[in-house]
């Protein structure tokens, strides 16, 4: 199978990949780059859970090719902890307000909701509940979710 | 923390999450995560037809493909998994690893083939050529009993997998003197717990014997199910499922491809790697929950239970799931008939009948989801009849006391707050109100629905609620609790976490029985080389079992710590306490001495030790819990748009009794989430197959699971009794929301619906069915 050389650019760490053109971008950053903290969890494009950013924009890296991300940057799920090693306001209110169960959708839910936060610093309950509209949870029921959603808001525009 | 030093407890806090770091972090361990030097990965070849005969497999295209011999079917594979015979009613089904001469669903494995990367075996799936003879099928129950059914298992005789009856002595009587029989019929729909990640499976020869990561809730049961099939002993094969993400039941059964993918591995003696997409997950997983039911009621003056009656036939698909048999839904509903009602009599007949569709197995509140849907509405249907409001008419045949009692089909209940959780939910979900609006939105051609279903759930499976559960088998759990020589505390329990919160919650217990503050004590689970013995988490076993042995082995080191801590401090045992880890003399502050210091006196103390004390500290237990029952009422108010059919819920309360709460938060967590399946249950969710057994729903599209635009925050409100009968009075909390949301909301939807006179006949309540009934009730909006 003939192979296509790309760059890409993920979590400010450059690499260049040799990629069968048919490779998911998903397996390429699980399994080639080795970042597992984004999940497949139905390679449909319907659970939301391999969310990731590309060139500033959510993309189910499920849906889409290593070749097509060739000199884009990409940010995965371990790209919203910070340097320090601690929780970010975001994951520390999933954690408080019980976010998640089993953790398997979450990196997709964390990606959803971060870049919400980018775009809407104080989104209402209804913004939230569609803007987290695309990703599914099967163990919390979501409630945990959207406060955790709702609190790093204010914890956030508290920090500024 | 309290302001008195050492008295830090965490039973009944709100304790956040230990596991939680690293699942924020991404950096879980779940099985897609293992990578292994000289993997290789497996894809199966799948049948496309519910029934036929294979006549001739064609492999020698994908070997040429492959360029190596990678290619095994079912005449490479001749093991078998067997379910049954047993007492209970389970007739023996035989189900090879891989379908031999017939395949007998959609979906069913019937090739494995490795390559050296998911996308090389799937090339080589592709270049498989099978010729078939489709055969006649028996797609629905109906269908299967038939005298003229096309039978599955030849060597079985007939379709019937499993049956199992029960008639208390004086049913008969009071069905032959009741002034009212009533009785309903309900088809349940078939539904899928669909946890969020697949199951997965790799396997690893290398070393003494062989090493399996598995997405499952029953690492113990799994190995040993490995070690029989691959000839190796127990203490050969380790079995690790490290982070799971979700079962619900759903991985709570063995998959074909966790013994076919250790096979392979041995075979060609390296690392193999099989990870289950969405497709297989819903074309042959498990499936769950349909039955087509059939309550009677017979009632007495002033509308008095005097009786229930059920037949339950479960349709358990094409072969009889392994551990627990095809009967599972159908006993589990027929048991548990009585509920919270103090009914004097019960009979059923459960049955399990063989189809042409994927196997049915465990999904959270097994079989109880569909039986109380369809007992619950005909007690609405009941109370319309006689002119009384449902409410009422519960209240008048509830448990009206909270002690132990024994139910018509000999369940023993160890209390519960049953007319109390029913009163509350009534109260907080406005019922009186909503009684009002109903009215004046009606004039308005609006319709408002209520629905209140109260429920007891089983709980914290042991021997004893397995006899209940009309499937007898021993079942008990084990932990070994030690202090290390630094003072830190290590628990390893036999439960697995997919998403309960074992680690926090056996912490907490752990920490307050040592005296230690919890960042210093470690829960170790779900790899069978470090975990305690256990017998799998489902059926809300985790904080009974799990907990009970964790506080048990706990105790015990205790006991151990305040007996050597009395001698190297010269006083009786009973004078001191251990809190934030130190042990102090009762009422004087800054006495005594570290736990740290304890544990090396422990360790290192030579003889020095008191007569019949053996050096260390560690300790290990087994518990078998008695039949314990947590019970609530789940009260849904709801909207329906007759022009579309579209259920809107506005309300959703869940009144909860699951005895002492450990962690509160996980409470809530595991009560919200079980109403988020019963959502999809009552509205949404459904596996369909065609007349001819093709299966139309093999994507999260076509089985849409609620996202948040479709779960409303609920409610959620307790009530503690304790249970006399297990360790720290606790009671499971695992299923409720989703054994009692389908009926409740099913209820609503009937009340909304009431003006047109509608007969619920299946659910879920899809717009399109919804629709339908207002059809059918001639009355179209």
């Amino acid at each position: 199978v003939s192979s296509t050389a790309i760059s890409v650019e993920v979590n400010g760490r450059s690499y260049a990949e040799q990629v069968e053109p048919r490779l998911l971008l998903v397996d390429l950053i699980r399994h080639v780059l080795y970042l597992r903290g984004t999940h497949v969890g139905c390679e449909q494009g319907s659970c939301g859970a391999c969310l990731v950013r590309v060139d500033g924009k959510l993309v189910r890296s499920c849906l889409m090719f290593a070749v097509a991300v060739d000199g884009c940057t990409i940010e995965t799920v371990e790209s919203l902890t910070p340097a320090d090693g601690g929780l970010s306001p975001l994951q520390a209110a999933f954690r408080e307000h019980h976010g998640l169960q089993c953790g398997f959708c979450t990196p997709g839910f964390l990606m959803a909701a971060s870049d919400l936060l980018a775009r809407v610093p104080s989104p209402t309950e209804a913004e939230i509940r569609d803007a987290l509209g695309g990703n599914l949870c099967r163990c919390t029921g979501y409630a945990g979710i959207i406060a955790a959603v709702q609190h790093a808001a204010t914890a956030m525009e508290d920090e500024e | 923390m309290s302001a008195t030093a050492g008295t830090r407890r965490y039973v009944g806090e709100r304790v956040q999450r230990v596991e939680d770091a690293r699942l924020l972090t991404g950096r879980g361990s779940f099985v897609d995560d293992v990578e292994l030097p000289g993997m290789m990965h497996v894809a199966f070849v799948r049948s496309p037809h519910a029934h036929a005969r294979i006549v001739k497999v064609e492999v020698a295209e994908a070997e040429s493909l492959l360029g190596f011999p990678g290619v095994f079917t079912g005449a490479d594979l001749t093991e078998t998994l067997v379910t049954g015979p047993s007492p209970a009613g389970l007739r023996a089904v035989v189900r090879p690893l891989l379908a031999r001469e017939r395949v007998r669903f959609v979906g069913e494995a019937i090739v494995a083939v490795v390559g050296r990367s998911r996308y090389e075996a799937e090339d080589a799936v592709d270049a498989i050529g099978i010729d078939w003879e489709p055969l006649e099928r028996a797609i629905d129950t109906d269908g299967a009993l038939a005298p003229d059914a096309a039978v599955l298992h030849p060597d079985v005789g007939d379709n019937v997998a499993a049956e199992s009856t029960f008639a208390s002595a004086g049913l008969a009587d009071v069905f032959a003197r009741a002034e009212h029989i009533f009785v309903k019929r309900l088809h349940t729909g078939r539904a899928s717990a669909m946890p969020m990640e697949c199951r997965g499976v790799v396997a690893d020869p290398a070393a003494n014997g062989l090493t399996v990561w598995s997405s499952t809730q029953l690492p113990h049961g799994l190995r040993g199910l490995i070690a029989r099939m691959t000839e190796l002993t127990e203490s050969e094969v380790r079995v690790i499922a490290a982070d799971v993400g979700g079962g619900f039941g759903g991985k709570g059964h063995f998959a074909n491809e966790e013994v076919v993918v250790p096979l392979l591995a041995r075979r060609l003696r390296c690392p193999l790697k099989w990870i289950e997409d969405r497709y297989e997950h819903m074309a042959a997983n498990a499936h769950a929950k349909e039955m087509v039911i059939e309550i009677e009621i017979a009632v007495g003056p002033a509308g008095r239970f005097l009786g229930f009656r059920g037949r339950f036939l479960g349709d358990c698909g094409a072969y009889s799931v392994a551990p627990y048999g095809g009967l599972v839904d159908a006993i589990t509903a027929a048991t548990l008939l009585p509920s919270v009602y103090s009914v004097p009599e019960a009979g059923y007949r459960a049955v399990a009948v063989m189809t042409n569709k994927c196997p049915a197995g465990a999904y959270r509140a097994v079989g109880r989801s569909s039986g109380q849907a369809a007992q619950e509405l005909l007690i609405d249907d009941i109370a319309r009849n006689l002119g009384l409001d449902p409410l009422e008419l519960r209240l008048r045949n509830v448990i009206p006391h909270t002690g132990p009692c024994i139910s018509a089909t000999d369940m023993h209940y160890d209390g519960g707050s049953f007319r109390e959780s029913l009163e509350r939910a009534a109260e907080l979900v406005d019922y009186a109100g909503l009684r009002e609006r109903q009215v004046r939105l009606r004039e308005e051609g609006r319709y408002l629905g209520v629905g209140l279903c109260p429920y007891v759930e089983p709980t914290g499976q042991g021997t004893a609620m397995s006899k209940a559960n009309g499937v007898p088998s021993r079942f008990f759990d084990e932990a070994v609790v030690t202090v290390e020589q630094d003072g830190s505390a290590v628990v390893r329990v036999g439960q697995q976490n997919h998403g309960q919160g074992h680690e926090t919650v056996f912490s907490q217990i752990a920490a307050d029985s040592l005296g230690l503050p919890l960042e210093l004590v470690k829960v170790v689970q779900g790899d069978t080389a470090s975990a305690a013995q256990g017998m799998g988490t489902f059926a809300s076993r985790g904080a009974v079992v799990g907990g009970g042995t964790v506080r048990l082995a706990a105790e015990a080191v205790r006991e151990k710590m305040l007996t050597l801590g009395a001698r190297m401090l010269e006083v009786d045992p009973a004078d001191l306490e251990i809190t934030d880890g130190r042990v102090t003399v009762r009422g004087i502050p800054g006495s005594g001495l570290s736990v740290a210091e304890l544990a090396q006196h422990a360790y290192f103390s030579g003889d020095d030790l008191p007569a019949g004390v053996d050096a260390g500290l560690s300790a290990s237990r087994s518990y078998d819990p008695a039949e314990t029952y947590s019970n609530g009422t789940i009260a849904v108010a709801l909207e329906v748009d007759v022009a579309t059919g579209v259920v809107a819920i506005e309300q959703l309360v869940a009144v909860e009794d699951c005895g002492t709460v450990l962690n509160p938060m996980i409470v809530d967590g595991q009560v919200t989430g079980g109403l988020a399946q019963g959502i999809g249950l009552a509205l949404y969710e459904e596996i369909v197959y065609a007349e001819e057994g093709q299966l139309l729903t093999s994507t999260l599209m076509d089985y849409p699971i609620p996202s948040a635009a479709e779960v409303p925050a609920p409610l959620v409100s307790h009530i503690v009794t304790p249970s006399p009968v297990t360790v720290g009075g606790v009671k499971g909390a695992g299923e409720a929301g989703t054994q009692s949301a389908p009926a409740a909301i099913a209820m609503a939807v009937a009340d909304a619906l009431e003006p047109f006179g509608i007969d619920i006949d299946r659910i879920p309540l899809t717009p399109d069915r919804i629709r339908r009934l207002l059809r059918d009730a001639r009355i179209v909006a």
